[in-house]
């Protein structure tokens, strides 16, 4: 799967488009406000998508131990609803801790590296093919085994499956 | 732009008088030039007069998806259009001062007829007509293919229309130059190391020549939506920005491609006739094989997906901030497995 352009540039792309190519050919105020609605909701993804999975597994970790530290403060306290209390934090609250995602900045940039890597290779098998090595034919079919099933997903995740917009 | 449009037409015919434009609009119109649709009233030749015109402007050459010239555009469609019975719209004429129009533009009659080709497919309104148009379509494409380079290409133009050191001395030559070309390019258009397989596409090809044929004016974007019908027939072929002096299965090739990108089925028609690809042998007597249909799959992409890849690098790099280049990214790569499977691919 592509690394460029990235999904924030992507949605950058969106919210600048909106602006330029869609609002000056508005003549409807509605509509102007909704485009702008449009332009501050995909600024807030744009803001929320890098760190969303740290801070919900983060949380959910804080959680686990916001539940038992509330239960434990209230420990001699007797009534249903102190005892509603410690069942939560002997349930949900004895989950164990979730892990909390890498950032994939650096996982990103060595994948770009093994996919150049992939493609100056490709290169170099041209020119042994040519010069007559066939063990070059079996080690370009390996890189294709490689690449096949990865186009096939790649595709099978961006696809929308709606024509080209625009042209007939 | 009003006062352009009707100066060009006074400019190549003095008798059009009090000239108005009317409902002067930008439209989609295909992906590489700014369009627009407008209607002038006018008296010519002292008689009252509506033109439907389509005008064709340059975007900005770093917004651009093809730097083609609008004068070579307008020789070539007046040539198809005087010398030969492709239906084809009559051009007017083209400005290159940018004082005029604000770039370099080309002013065309806008042909009748429905232009969106997808009522003729997937239960559309027009399926009816399918058979009937396809089959012209196949004619109007051999008729192309067989018009006297000559007089389509009389100063070479159409030679090397990119200007990208292609020569077309012999077909080895263009096939070679042009491997050239594609392969000198990657470098530019690889915005991502996604982009290998068309490198390995480019290399394949130049490994696997297949046996060559007379060159003709290939159309050079021969696709589902660049054709006009009414009443069953072609009425216009369109969009001749990227016709080339090139091998006569390309066309064919790009079609089998834009088919899939298109969701459309006109290689299967005329179906009487057993398709696209058989009537076409069968008109001219010519025996293109499947395996050759595939390899020009790769050729014709390979000749767009470079221009086109360049457009995606430029906005992958930010220097312009159009959307279309990342929509291009999401409509093109569906050519990805096609592409993977005509080299033999496998997992």
């Amino acid at each position: 799967m592509n690394t460029a352009p990235t999904l924030d540039d992507l949605l950058e792309g969106l919210i600048v488009a909106l602006g330029s190519e869609v609002m000056p050919f508005l003549n409807n105020p509605k509509a102007m406000a909704t485009t702008a609605m449009m332009q501050s909701l995909l600024q807030q993804v744009r803001q929320v998508l890098p760190v969303f999975d740290r801070v919900i597994a983060e949380e959910h970790n804080q959680m686990t131990r916001t539940l038992c530290d509330v239960a434990a403060a209230l420990d001699g306290v007797s009534g249903a609803e102190a005892d509603r209390i410690r069942a939560r934090a002997a349930t949900l609250g004895a989950q164990g801790d979730v892990p909390v995602p890498v950032d994939q900045t650096p996982v990103r940039a060595a994948h770009s590296a093994l996919g150049f890597a992939l493609q100056d290779t490709i290169e170099d098998l041209d020119a042994l093919q040519r010069a007559g090595h066939t063990q070059a034919d079996e080690a370009l079919t390996r890189l294709r085994q490689f690449l096949l099933p990865a186009i096939v997903s790649h595709i099978a995740a961006i696809s929308v499956g709606g024509g080209m917009v625009g042209r007939g | 732009m009003d006062k352009a449009i009707i100066g060009l037409l006074q400019r190549v015919e003095p008798s059009i008088t009090d000239a108005q434009v009317n409902n002067l609009q930008q439209i989609s119109g295909g992906y590489s030039r700014e369009t627009f649709s407008c209607d002038v009233s006018a008296t010519r030749n002292g008689a009252k007069a509506t033109l439907p015109l389509i005008i064709r402007r340059n975007p900005p050459a770093v917004e651009a998806i093809l730097n083609t010239s609008r004068a070579v555009e307008h020789d070539l469609i007046e040539a198809i259009r005087t010398k030969s019975t492709v239906p084809v719209s009559r051009s007017y004429g083209y400005e290159l001062d940018p004082s005029h129009f604000g770039a370099e533009t080309m002013v065309l009659e806008r042909a009748s007829g429905n232009g969106k080709t997808s009522d003729l497919f997937n239960g559309g309104p027009d399926e009816h007509q399918t058979e009937e148009v396809i089959r012209h379509l196949c004619e109007v494409l051999v008729e192309l293919h067989s018009v006297d380079i000559s007089i389509a290409n009389p100063q070479g133009a159409i030679s090397d229309p990119r200007g990208v050191g292609i020569r077309t001395g012999s077909w080895d030559e263009y096939m070679d130059t042009t491997f050239e070309y594609y392969l000198r390019e990657y470098r530019t258009i690889n915005w991502d190391p996604a982009m290998m397989v068309l490198l390995d596409s480019f290399l394949t090809l130049r490994r696997h020549k297949p046996r060559p044929m007379k060159l003709v004016v290939v159309h050079g974007d021969f696709n589902p939506a660049n054709f006009l019908y009414e009443n069953s027939r072609v009425s216009a072929l369109i969009d001749w920005e990227n016709s080339h002096i090139g091998d006569p299965r390309e066309d064919l090739g790009w079609m089998v491609l834009m088919d899939i990108l298109s969701n459309t089925t006109v290689m299967s028609y005329p179906k009487k006739e057993g398709g696209f690809l058989a009537y076409y042998n069968k008109l001219t007597g010519g025996d293109i094989t499947p395996v050759e249909l595939g390899y020009f799959t790769l050729f014709g992409t390979a000749h767009i997906a470079v221009p086109v890849h360049q457009s995606v690098a430029r906005r992958v790099r930010k220097e312009h901030m159009l959307l279309m280049p990342y929509y291009l990214i999401q409509s093109s790569l569906p050519a990805m497995p096609a592409m993977a499977q005509l080299m033999g691919y496998t997992a």
